[in-house]
């Protein structure tokens, strides 16, 4: 199968820190994988080395089919199709919710103001965030500004989306609204790689749940796979303490 | 001449004043900018060169500065010999260095995961800095901005040395033809307080209120 986004031997690592060691996976059109473990366990130095916002240690991602640092391309453009939605939402706290997403659709991808403003707005109701549309970052909560982060990564179209622990720094109250969001995006067919500890959200939308612990990929499975009778030890502990 | 007399000749020197000032500012301002995002780029040549700039400029009395430009280079090169000229030129150089501390400490709190998701968009590493990090650091650089107006106005006195017409020289020429000290000193001080102060409060006030309404 064809793959929009893949790594192949990545390691990362840090001074002397092997944050994520010797990964392969990858994720075709329409796909929807989620990536858990424990804190530390190297998920979201993967989705930023996959994200090219770093550059790995050694190995290789390809981005349809294409070794993106052996064949020297330009990461900007490519950074442009790869939608990423960070934990702490990073919204541009000098710009409106709409700004925030109009931002990238007129100096990245060259849009009109109106064509932009469009764009944007329409990003804003997928995320059911019209109506704050002009209210700046400070002045949302936790859940609407990450909805606005993911409305800010896929107003631009992106072949693929990453989400690295949207809801870890949420409260419980507010995780559900960005959920319900990321569940709807699946649903729609978008190609999302999440990282998260939503397990639920993992069963009812990922068609394939991959297992990291200390930098390395200990399983891969399906949601009823790793949900009824995970092979691993440390999967079975770590679903049971998930679960509670 | 009568009291008022004095004031309102003193008051005739402010936009020269004002004017010194401003422009020095807005030189220094541009040359800031260009410093701080000298000193981001991964250019080791780039960097060395803002920091020196820096160090140097930061270092010598901006007096020394003017006298050196206009005795010493005003001979040999003609637009030096422009007393209005070569005070902005001076006050602006030495501005630029402190102004490019001011931005660096901005641009530093504006914070590394800013970057980050401006790169994760698509932006370049330029256009990132000029549309997300810029204007951040900008609102976050207003309250030392104003303090350094407030010193470009004091310093500005400095250029009655070398011969611009501005509010200390009509004080000097008050000092020499009213034989008194007395009122020409302070009411030129106070109007150096009125001149300084309230902006200096006014963008101190409205970029700490600006900080907290964005939670930069």
């Amino acid at each position: 199968m064809n793959k929009i986004l893949e790594c192949r031997n990545l390691t990362k690592i840090y001074g002397k820190v092997v944050a994520v060691n010797n990964v392969s996976i990858g994720i075709g059109k329409g796909e929807t994988k989620v990536i858990f473990g424990p804190s530390g366990s190297g998920k979201s130095t993967l989705l930023r080395c996959l994200g090219l916002l770093e550059k790995p240690s050694s190995g290789s991602i390809y981005f349809n089919g294409l070794d993106v640092y052996a064949t020297r391309q330009d990461l900007n453009k490519l950074r442009a199709r790869i939608g990423f939605v960070f934990q702490d939402p990073s919204l541009f706290r000098h710009l409106t919710a709409l700004g925030n997403i109009m931002l990238g659709l007129k100096h990245v991808i060259g849009l009109s103001e109106s064509e932009a403003w469009r764009k944007a707005y329409e990003a804003l109701r997928l995320v059911k965030m019209e109506d704050w549309a002009n209210y700046y970052p400070a002045q949302l909560s936790g859940g609407q500004q990450q909805r606005v982060g993911i409305a800010r990564a896929i107003a631009m179209d992106p072949e693929v989306v990453l989400f690295d622990e949207p809801t870890a720094a949420l409260d419980v109250e507010l995780k559900w609204e960005v959920i319900a969001v990321m569940k709807d995006l699946a649903d729609r067919g978008t190609t999302m790689l999440v990282a998260t500890h939503e397990l639920r959200f993992a069963k009812e939308v990922a068609d394939e749940m991959i297992f990291m612990d200390q930098g390395q990929i200990i399983e891969i499975g399906s949601p009823e796979h790793f949900f009824t009778s995970p092979n691993t030890e440390r999967a079975k502990k770590f679903m049971a303490k998930i679960l509670g | 001449m009568t009291p008022i007399e004095q004031i309102i000749f003193l008051l005739k020197a402010v936009p020269v004043t004002l004017a010194i000032s401003l422009l020095s500012f807005l030189f220094g301002l541009g040359l800031g900018i260009l410093l701080a995002f000298m000193r981001i780029f991964e250019s080791a040549p780039l960097r060395y060169l803002s920091d020196s700039y820096e160090k140097f400029f930061r270092s010598v009395p901006v007096l020394a500065v003017m006298l050196l430009l206009y005795f010493g280079v005003g001979p040999f090169i003609p637009i030096f010999k422009d007393p209005f000229f070569t005070s902005v030129f001076s006050l602006g150089i030495v501005s630029g260095a402190n102004q490019s501390q001011i931005f660096r400490s901005a641009i530093g709190s504006v914070g590394r995961t800013q970057m980050l998701a401006a790169i994760s968009i698509g932006l370049t590493r330029f256009k990132a800095l000029r549309y997300v990090i810029l204007p951040q650091a900008l609102f976050l650089a207003v309250p030392g901005l104003g303090s350094e107006i407030a010193l470009l106005i004091k310093d500005s006195a400095y250029s009655f040395i070398i011969g611009v017409i501005e509010l200390m020289k009509h004080t000097d020429i008050l000092r020499a033809s009213q034989r008194s000290l007395i009122l020409p000193y302070v009411s030129s001080a106070i109007i150096y307080v009125v001149m300084t102060f309230p902006v200096a409060t006014f963008l101190d006030k409205w970029g700490s209120r600006k900080k907290k309404e964005l939670g930069l």
